[in-house]
């Protein structure tokens, strides 16, 4: 790679100060700081440092949703194949689906890109490497029917008003991909509120998601009508295993633990967001059941079991991969516990009890960014307390 | 008697660990103190170039307390005294030429046990050795006229490839017993010593702890002991300084000599030596061969100072660490799988298991960035405190906060492993250091 190493070298002047591209120098340095390793040294103490850094953070988040991008690949291809009532081997379901989400993932980093590198030059900041995550995270929450323009705009949104008004990677309150992907929903109800399914069928091609099917139905139980489905396997195995209609990378709990797992023992997600998130989803799910049963409710959302709102909808991805963001979840580890607990337990309300959405997950995290500042302060205000009474002593 | 198990925090596996017997090696030719690097200190100088010192003559004073004079650590002649920007006293440099030292009364171990405050007060004034005790919160050098809560002492070294304590206090135990029963006078409280394993001592309250690194900082230890409070005075002392004041008391002159730990990737001979305060560090490394560039440090690698050949030891240091200091550029290094050899990590990012000593070098291993809080300062900082909102109430300069947060309970020092484990490369203990400065100025 040397001869890389000279070009760079050979065109580093033309960004310094002084050079005739001189504005440009924050894509030069991100170019030649991702191809090769920064030998920034220590100025002072601590003289030693340990080796991980921002940028290694953020591409072990981008491995970590690599198998998402397999899966939802290869299940693309099977739902295309399934309404045209086809089987086709997985490779060539692998070449169908890859050939739907390639220009997602080509637009989303485009518009991604552009944003960042704008900003970077503008406001004089190094390119800062979140933006890799964000927009490795966007196409994975996007329905595989969205029109790419969509995708252009909504994920401007996400980096520019989500991200960067606020100063860029840190300081930033909501989940950048997350707006994007709230952004789309408010904006296009009728196309990606989540109660007809996404799939790049043909033309007039439909049916209704999981969770859209207890939803339109009153007075049943969800479970055996989740199972009378023919159109799909709604089956809980089936579900947990990813084989239902759904955006590009949420349908398969089981990869999205595998993603999660990753995250947890390199040390970067939160175990105790992801556990209390899914603690909170278990009980708020069983007092849902009860309350069905002594009220008498016709609801049918109620009476989904614990383990079942686990699989469906895009409950293990948002936890998996929105909730563990460190930046704008809860700071504190006491705080990480209720800002889990609180996200479990909204995403079985909202789809539960709100009326308009059958899915609940995208919003309760939304909500839950905003509150993770109120949770850490009332952590600190503990600690503050404690320390307040010793000194009194 | 109390037990303190320290769960958080880090060893780290540098290479390079000193070897623990003591060698002598040849003399300093100069010794140097520099009186810019005490804080909160307004040096007057004493002598001028080319007056004779004995070891133990004063050589500059503090304007802000007079009565504060610092030894020279030296006999021979005061070479230079070398200024720096606005008159800033960079350095009083010492040629040795000799042993002779100032003596004065000396004190059996009975006659000190019955002595009073004034009495060991006034005598290590005059012996100019009362730099050596410091105080918490700022840690800087104390005020004789304050009346310190408690005085703690660190028994225990957990930096990086520092100076292991309990040979040093096994061997000089008398001087060690005398320099605490000195110190309990100076205090209504206790002195507190805390080691790894129960001590029999006179005069001082002792507790064990166990644990990492910084297990044995001192403000770590009172920090689970007896937590300062706003407007309360805790004085440390280092072990070896309170065995350099206990031998002032048993033989009635300073003696300048300690135990300094030479160690590092950097290190071709990694080893303990004895050496007098302020010697030069080309005299220090003088058993080391250097053929590759390679940064000096005096004192440990996490808080120390970068230093050249021709530099001297600082007052408080007792230790030189020698780091390579050629970084390269990997093709791609954000995506290698690491290694043993090529990583080192607090979190599990890398393929690097196991407990094989690493060869650091000054790499900083990344750019500085925004804070993104994976839990890495937390995980090796073992205080009640939560370094992220005070770092941001010192950023917004917020004193009622930070006092809130309890940053009277903070040192720099406690912050180092934060700096080390930070992702963003943000070096936490400035952060903090500014912070007590601006308590201390708004105080």
């Amino acid at each position: 790679m040397k001869w890389l190493r000279n070009i760079l070298d050979k065109v580093e002047p033309v960004f310094k100060e002084g050079g005739k591209l001189e504005s440009l120098y924050p894509i030069y340095e991100a170019t030649d700081t991702i191809l090769f390793s920064t030998d920034k040294r220590t100025e002072s103490g601590p003289h030693i440092r340990d080796s991980i850094d921002i940028k290694r953070v953020m591409i072990l988040v981008v491995v970590a949703l690599i198998p998402c991008y397999i899966f939802g690949a290869l299940n693309i291809g099977f739902q295309i194949a399934n309404a045209l009532g086809e089987t086709l081997s997985w490779k060539e379901n692998l070449m169908n689906g890859g050939m739907k989400i390639m220009p997602i993932i080509a637009v989303t980093f485009a518009a991604g890109s552009f944003w960042e590198l704008l900003f970077s030059i503008v406001r004089k900041h190094p390119v800062s490497e979140g933006f890799l995550v964000t927009c490795a995270l966007i196409p994975l929450v996007m329905p595989v029917t969205v029109p790419l323009w969509q995708v252009a705009i909504s994920t401007s949104f996400g980096i520019v008003i989500g991200k960067e008004i606020f100063g860029g990677v840190g300081m930033n309150i909501f989940n950048p991909a997350l707006v994007a992907r709230a952004f789309l929903f408010f904006t296009y109800p009728a196309r990606i509120s989540g109660d007809k399914v996404w799939v790049a069928g043909p033309d007039g091609y439909s049916g209704a998601t999981a969770l859209a099917v207890p939803a339109a139905e009153v007075g049943k139980d969800a479970v055996s009508l989740l199972n009378s489905v023919t159109q799909f396997d709604y089956s809980w195995m089936n579900m947990f295993m990813g084989w239902v209609p759904g955006s590009i990378g949420e349908t398969s709990t089981l990869w999205c633990a595998v993603g999660a797992l990753f995250l947890v023992i390199t040390g970067l997600g939160s175990w105790r967001v992801i556990v209390g998130a899914i603690l909170g989803l278990t009980g708020m799910a069983f007092l849902t059941n009860f309350m069905a049963e002594i009220t008498g409710s016709t609801n049918t959302m109620l009476t989904l079991p614990a383990h079942y709102h686990l699989v469906m909808g895009g409950f293990a991805f948002g936890v998996a991969f929105m909730a563990t963001e460190p930046v704008t979840g809860a700071h504190t580890d006491k705080g990480r516990w209720v800002y889990g607990i609180f996200i479990g337990a909204l995403t079985v309300i909202i789809r539960s009890i709100n009326p308009a959405y059958p899915e609940g997950t995208m919003l309760a995290i939304l909500l839950m960014n905003a509150f993770s500042p109120l949770i850490d302060y009332f952590v600190i205000q503990g600690n503050i307390k404690r320390r307040m009474i010793r000194y009194a002593q | 008697m109390n037990h303190i198990v320290i769960y958080k925090g880090h060893n780290i596996r540098i290479n390079g660990i000193p070897a623990k017997d003591v060698i002598s090696i040849p003399g300093s030719g100069t010794v140097a103190i520099s009186p810019r690097t005490f804080r909160g200190v307004k040096p007057k100088l004493l002598v001028d170039e080319g007056d004779n010192v004995q070891i133990g003559s004063p050589l500059f004073f503090d304007k802000t307390k007079p009565e504060v004079k610092w030894a020279s650590p030296a006999n021979g002649t005061v070479k230079t005294i070398q200024f720096g920007a606005r008159r800033v006293i960079e350095k009083i440099e010492i040629t040795v030429e000799g042993t002779n030292a100032i003596s004065g009364q000396t004190f059996s171990p009975e006659q000190l046990e019955s002595a009073d405050r004034t009495t060991i007060l006034t005598r290590i004034l005059e012996a100019n050795l009362f730099p050596l005790i410091r105080q918490r919160p700022f840690n800087k050098v104390a005020n004789p006229k304050d009346s310190p809560r408690d005085i703690f002492i660190s028994a225990v070294n957990t930096a990086p490839l520092s100076v292991e304590l309990d040979p040093v206090i096994e061997s000089e135990k008398e001087a060690f017993q005398s320099g605490i029963t000195a110190l309990s006078k100076l205090t209504d409280g206790s002195v507190v010593v805390t080691s790894r394993k129960a001590m029999e001592l006179q005069n001082a309250e002792v507790q064990t702890i166990s644990g990492p690194h910084p297990a044995g900082n001192v403000g770590i230890q009172i920090h689970h002991s007896k937590p300062i409070k706003p407007s309360e005075i805790v004085w440390t002392v280092n072990t070896q300084h309170v065995i350099t004041l206990g031998k002032l008391f048993l033989n009635g002159s300073y003696s300048p000599d300690i135990f300094v730990s030479i160690g590092g990737p950097g290190a071709s001979n990694p080893q303990t030596v004895s050496a007098k305060v302020g010697a030069s560090i080309g005299s220090i490394i003088s058993n080391q061969e250097m053929e590759n560039p390679i940064r000096l440090v005096s004192g440990d690698v996490l808080t120390g100072k970068t230093v050249e050949k021709d530099n001297f030891l600082g007052f408080y240091d007792s230790a030189v660490a020698l780091i390579p200091d050629t970084v390269g550029r990997p093709f791609m290094g954000m995506l290698a799988l690491g290694s043993n050899d090529s990583k080192y990590s607090l979190t599990s990012t890398f393929m690097s298991f196991g407990e094989k000593l690493f060869n650091f070098n000054t790499a900083q291993n990344g750019e500085e960035r925004a804070i993104v809080p994976i839990g890495a300062w937390e995980k090796v900082l073992p205080m009640d405190i939560y370094p992220n909102e005070l770092f941001r109430a010192i950023l917004a300069q917020d004193i009622d906060e930070m006092e809130q947060l309890g940053i009277w309970e903070c040192d720099d020092e406690d912050f180092a492993l934060c700096s080390f484990a930070c992702p963003s490369k943000i070096d936490v203990g400035a952060v903090i250091r500014d912070g007590l400065e601006l308590m201390e100025l708004e105080g």
